[in-house]
C-alpha cells in the first residue's frame, strides 16, 4: 500500500498559534485514523505567514513564481488537504483567502479536504459552514461534512461539554481518513500510464 | 455632505472594478459628497499581510475609514466571494471599526451565479464589524463593463440600476446627515 499524503495549511498569524495547534491535532487524528485502517501516511504543514510574501506577489502577478509554485504542487497534489484559518469579522483571514485566490480553478477537484477554525467565541461557530465551506465548494473539493471550530475555552476545557473539542477532532479525522481511504483509485494519477506503445499500436493495425 | 471612501479590493492594475468606481465616486460628488478613493493594492504588500497595522500608510487608511461616514466597499468575485487583499485590509480595523457607518457593498464578477456572494459573504462580514446601515449592493457582470481610452461604459440596463443603488447610498447618507443635526 502507498503511503497517503497529508498536506496542512494554517493560516495562524501568532507564534505560537491556536490556529496551528488545531491544525496539529486535526493532523494528528487524521494519521491516527489512517493507521486505524492500516494506511501509512505522512503530514506536511504549511505556515501561510512564512509564504505570505510570495503569495501576494503572485496575487498581483497573476502568476505563482518559483518556490511558491511547486509549495502550492505540493498542497494539491496531496491526498488529501487540512485547512485551518482564525475567525476575523466572522469569517476566514485575509490571509487564508489570498492563498485560495491563487489557486487554479480545477487544482483542488475531488480532493477529500477537512476544514478547521479558530476564534474566541463559538458563538462564531457558524462561520465555517456559510463562509469557508463555499470557497472549496466552488473549488470542486470533496470536504467532509464535519469541520472543526475551536474557541478559546475550548483549549482549556471550559468550552462545549456535550461535544467537547478532543470529540469533534475524532469525528473529524475519521471522516477525513475514510474520504482518503475510498480515494484509492485516483491515486497515483499518471495521464499517460495508459497510453500504448507505438509498437502495440503497429501490432493491433 | 458627508465623507466617503471607496475600498477597492481588486489586486489588478487594469482593473475594471476600479474603472466603475471612478463613475460611481462621480456620481456621488453631484450628490454633494465628498469622496476619496483608495485602491488597497496601493498599500505595502508586506505590512497589509502581516498584519502590521503600524505602518504608516495603513494606518491611513484605517484613520481614513474611522472618519468617513459612508464606506463604499467594492471587489471583484474570486471563487464566489470577495478577494483576500479586500479581507486582508479589513482585518486590521479594530473590532466594530465600521459602527454608525453607512456601507455599499458592490461586486464585479464574471458570472450571474456568484450573486449571492454580496448577500452571504459581504453583508455577514460587514455587520459583524459595527456598520449601522449596510443599504443594498449590486453586483456588476464584468462583460457589461467596457474600458476604453476614453474612459469606462457601462450597459445602459445594468448602469441604470446600479446609478440607482448609489444614488439611494447618496441620499441614505444625506438623511443620516440630517438626522444627527437635528438629534
Amino acid at each position: 500500500m502507498t503511503e497517503r499524503r497529508i498536506a496542512v495549511v494554517s493560516a495562524g498569524l501568532g507564534r505560537p498559534s491556536s490556529t496551528r495547534l488545531l491544525a496539529d491535532r486535526l493532523s494528528a487524528a487524521t494519521t491516527a485514523e489512517l493507521a486505524a485502517r492500516e494506511l501509512s501516511s505522512s503530514v506536511e504543514t504549511f505556515e501561510l505567514r512564512d509564504i505570505a510574501h510570495d503569495i501576494v506577489n503572485a496575487m498581483l502577478t497573476g502568476f505563482p513564481a518559483g518556490q511558491l509554485r511547486e509549495t502550492l504542487a505540493e498542497i494539491t497534489g496531496a491526498d488529501g488537504l487540512i485547512a485551518v484559518s482564525p475567525l476575523f469579522t466572522t469569517s476566514y483571514s485575509g490571509l487564508f483567502k489570498s492563498f485560495v485566490d491563487i489557486l487554479e480553478q480545477d487544482s483542488l477537484n475531488g480532493v477529500p479536504v477537512l476544514l478547521g477554525a479558530t476564534g474566541g467565541t463559538p458563538r462564531h461557530s457558524l462561520a465555517l459552514e456559510y463562509a469557508m465551506r463555499p470557497l472549496f465548494t466552488y473549488l470542486h473539493a470533496d470536504v467532509v461534512p464535519t469541520s472543526v471550530f475551536a474557541a478559546t475555552d475550548d483549549w482549556s476545557g471550559n468550552g462545549d461539554q456535550v461535544n467537547p473539542l478532543p470529540k469533534r477532532i475524532q469525528r473529524a479525522g475519521g471522516e477525513f481518513a475514510d474520504r482518503i481511504t475510498q480515494r484509492v483509485g485516483a491515486h497515483p494519477t499518471d495521464p499517460f500510464q495508459d497510453v500504448p506503445s507505438f509498437e502495440q499500436m503497429l501490432r493491433d493495425t | 455632505m458627508s465623507d466617503i471612501l471607496v475600498l477597492s479590493g481588486s489586486p489588478s492594475t487594469k482593473s475594471r472594478t476600479e474603472a466603475v468606481l471612478g463613475e460611481l465616486s462621480q456620481r456621488l460628488r453631484e450628490h454633494g459628497h465628498r469622496v476619496v478613493e483608495a485602491p488597497i493594492r496601493r498599500l505595502p504588500a508586506n505590512a497589509l499581510v502581516a498584519a502590521d497595522s503600524a505602518d504608516g500608510e495603513v494606518r491611513a487608511l484605517i484613520e481614513a475609514v474611522s472618519h468617513a461616514e459612508g464606506i463604499l466597499v467594492a471587489s471583484p468575485i474570486y471563487k464566489a466571494s470577495y478577494t483576500g487583499l479586500l479581507k486582508s485590509f479589513l482585518d486590521l480595523l479594530p473590532q466594530h471599526g465600521l459602527t454608525g457607518k453607512t456601507v455599499l457593498p458592490l461586486a464585479t464578477g464574471g458570472t450571474p451565479a456568484h450573486v449571492l456572494a454580496i448577500d452571504y459573504a459581504f453583508r455577514p462580514m460587514l455587520h459583524s464589524l459595527g456598520a449601522e446601515h449596510v443599504v443594498p449592493g449590486y453586483f456588476l457582470l464584468d462583460r457589461l463593463i467596457e474600458v476604453s481610452e476614453d474612459g469606462v461604459r457601462i450597459d445602459a440596463e445594468a448602469e441604470q440600476a446600479l446609478m440607482s443603488v448609489v444614488d439611494y447610498f447618496a441620499s441614505a447618507l444625506h438623511r443620516r446627515a440630517r438626522y444627527a443635526e437635528a438629534s
